[in-house]
């Protein structure tokens, strides 16, 4: 398993080793390797999107698989995949020890926020760990803002709320600590942030799907369809603003 | 220019290491030149190798001038005894001095080498003999191979001062064991052996020959180089924030200036800056291990 350097420097402060994790928003199972690789006792991964999930599974198994190795990165029996919404998580209360939100929040619309927050402080135990990884907004002149807006433009057509909501590490902070949690720790991660050609395409890639639910003669269609082309090859790949790394507890 | 400690061999190299391949590609006055802008920019290490066509006889008339100043390394890609030390005298008359301060096993890539080394009719017999004679100084070890292999060969060869060997973002974003260099680094750190990063300034392997014929390569080097005064500053600036000993300037003369003043102007890197360029590489192809041959 390849785990991002983001991943294992957001848990390398945390007690992972032998504990009950949850990763939020499981994504391609970033987070989810990360904590199978710190020796975490079972990690709940819950995704609301079925490729994920499968590629979450995917990445933790590998071609000499096998349950009762003793090689934590292998085994796969400790990994439980929940096809689930942040809203309302399969799990009892104080169920988990540590639970990890990398890249999620990004692509949590603002009228889900409190819904989600309240969900994962419900399964969260006493002295749980939460680890939120996200992206300040980026700056002014970043050229990658004006794909994002694209792409939240067609979002905003086609299902009626915006796909990216940049939210800085402060008002996360503040919506936890309105739960009970307490800020134990701000760190950057990345400084600048890497946007490569295979990131602009997976943007560039939402808008095409989202202009999906538009008319096919719609010139609104054509015209977002030409400017996710157009942003993409003039940006080509930008280094611009910051990932940070907050860790917050809840009380014991 | 900032010096490291190179391990426990007493000699504190400069945070650049001139790779003298590069005299290779260059007359005889142009290798002059670049060899008295090297040591006006402060560095005191220059890596050279027989293997690099003329670049010994090249560097050796400011090599002989400058000798003081130096700190000589130099290899052997032979690995029984006769082979060694046949190509140590052949590389000290070439060179044109009495001495060589770090001798390396050149280019390790297999196990069986390593027995053919450190058996009894093995190079570093001769290499041993040689330290004895006050030919050589310290012993050092260079592979673009298996990090475990390194790692064995430091498990058993008590008297190695300095390995070289890969480092750049590309590689430290694979998280495999075949690129796990991070490992040698903290084992060189335990044992004072001095490291020697080379591919900081790779971008990828060349395409292939059919695409693009070795003569149309715009840069004299075995890998692709990123080729701007940014991204040769990130690359430096990343490797030798990795604690490295130090860094070896690439193969091709047209990019030494550029490592030069970024070697200069050095003065760490934030981890936040080192960790988006591994990000910014992690689906990179890695150009180690498939161009091994250097």
């Amino acid at each position: 398993m390849d785990v991002p350097r983001t991943v294992t420097t957001a848990l390398e402060d945390r007690p992972i080793e032998g504990a009950v994790c949850l990763e939020a928003g499981a994504g391609v199972g970033n987070a989810t390797a990360g904590l199978l690789a710190s020796g975490a006792a079972r990690v709940y991964a819950v995704t609301d999107d079925r490729t994920h999930a499968e590629t979450a599974l995917e990445r933790v198994r590998s071609p000499t698989d096998d349950d009762d190795t003793d090689d934590p990165r292998r085994a796969r029996g400790r990994l439980a995949v929940l096809e689930a919404d942040l809203r309302a998580i399969p799990l009892p209360d104080d169920a988990v020890e540590v639970i990890t939100a990398h890249g999620l929040f990004n692509v949590v619309p603002p009228a889900d926020l409190d819904a989600i927050a309240r969900e994962l402080t419900r399964v969260a135990a006493p002295g749980c760990h939460l680890l939120v990884d996200d992206y300040e907004p980026p700056p002014d002149d970043a050229a990658v803002r004006d794909l994002f807006a694209l792409e939240n433009a067609a979002a905003q057509l086609a299902d009626g709320e915006p796909m990216l909501t940049f939210y800085p590490a402060d008002a996360l902070g503040r919506l936890f600590t309105g739960y009970g949690w307490t800020v134990d720790r701000h760190r950057t991660l990345l400084d600048p942030v890497p946007w490569t050609e295979s990131h602009l395409e997976a943007h560039a890639e939402v808008v095409r799907s989202r202009v999906d639910a538009l008319p096919a003669e719609s010139e609104l269609r054509a015209a977002l369809l030409g400017r996710a082309d157009t942003l993409v090859e003039a940006i080509g790949s930008e280094s611009a603003g910051e990932m940070y790394g907050l860790a917050l507890r809840r009380p014991e | 220019m900032e010096t490291r400690d190179l391990g426990s061999t007493g000699h504190e190299s400069t945070v650049a290491t001139f790779g003298a391949i590069a005299l290779n590609w260059l007359e005889q006055e142009g290798a002059n030149q670049m060899v008295e802008l090297v040591l006006d920019r402060g560095v005191n290490h220059v890596d050279v190798a027989p293997t690099y066509g003329d670049a010994e006889r090249k560097l050796g008339p400011k090599l002989r001038q400058h000798r003081e100043e130096i700190y000589l390394g130099c290899k052997t890609q032979e690995r029984d005894y006769d082979g060694a030390r046949r190509k140590l005298e052949r590389s000290l008359d070439r060179l044109g001095v009495d001495h060589i301060d770090l001798y390396q096993v050149h280019g390790l890539e297999y196990e069986a080498e390593l027995e053919e080394i450190t058996g009894d009719d093995g190079a570093l017999a001769a290499f041993r003999d040689a330290k004895e004679e006050g030919l050589i100084g310290d012993i050092g070890l260079t592979s673009h191979g298996n990090p475990q292999l390194i790692l064995d060969a430091m498990d058993r060869i008590d008297d190695l001062a300095t390995v070289m060997f890969p480092l750049n973002p590309v590689v430290a974003a694979k998280g495999d064991d075949d690129h796990d260099y991070e490992a040698v680094l903290e084992r060189a750190e335990e044992e004072g052996i001095g490291t020697l990063g080379i591919k900081a300034f790779a971008k990828g392997s060349w395409p292939s020959t059919e695409e693009l014929p070795e003569a149309d390569r715009p840069y004299a080097n075995w890998y692709e180089p990123v080729d701007t005064p940014d991204e040769i500053r990130e690359r430096f600036d990343f490797a030798a924030s990795q604690g490295l000993s130090t860094v070896v300037t690439p193969g091709d003369p047209k990019l030494v200036a550029m490592v030069l003043d970024a070697a200069t102007r050095y003065d760490g890197m934030a981890e936040s800056e080192q960790r988006s360029l591994v990000e910014e590489a992690r689906h990179d192809d890695s150009p180690v291990p498939e161009q091994l041959h250097h």
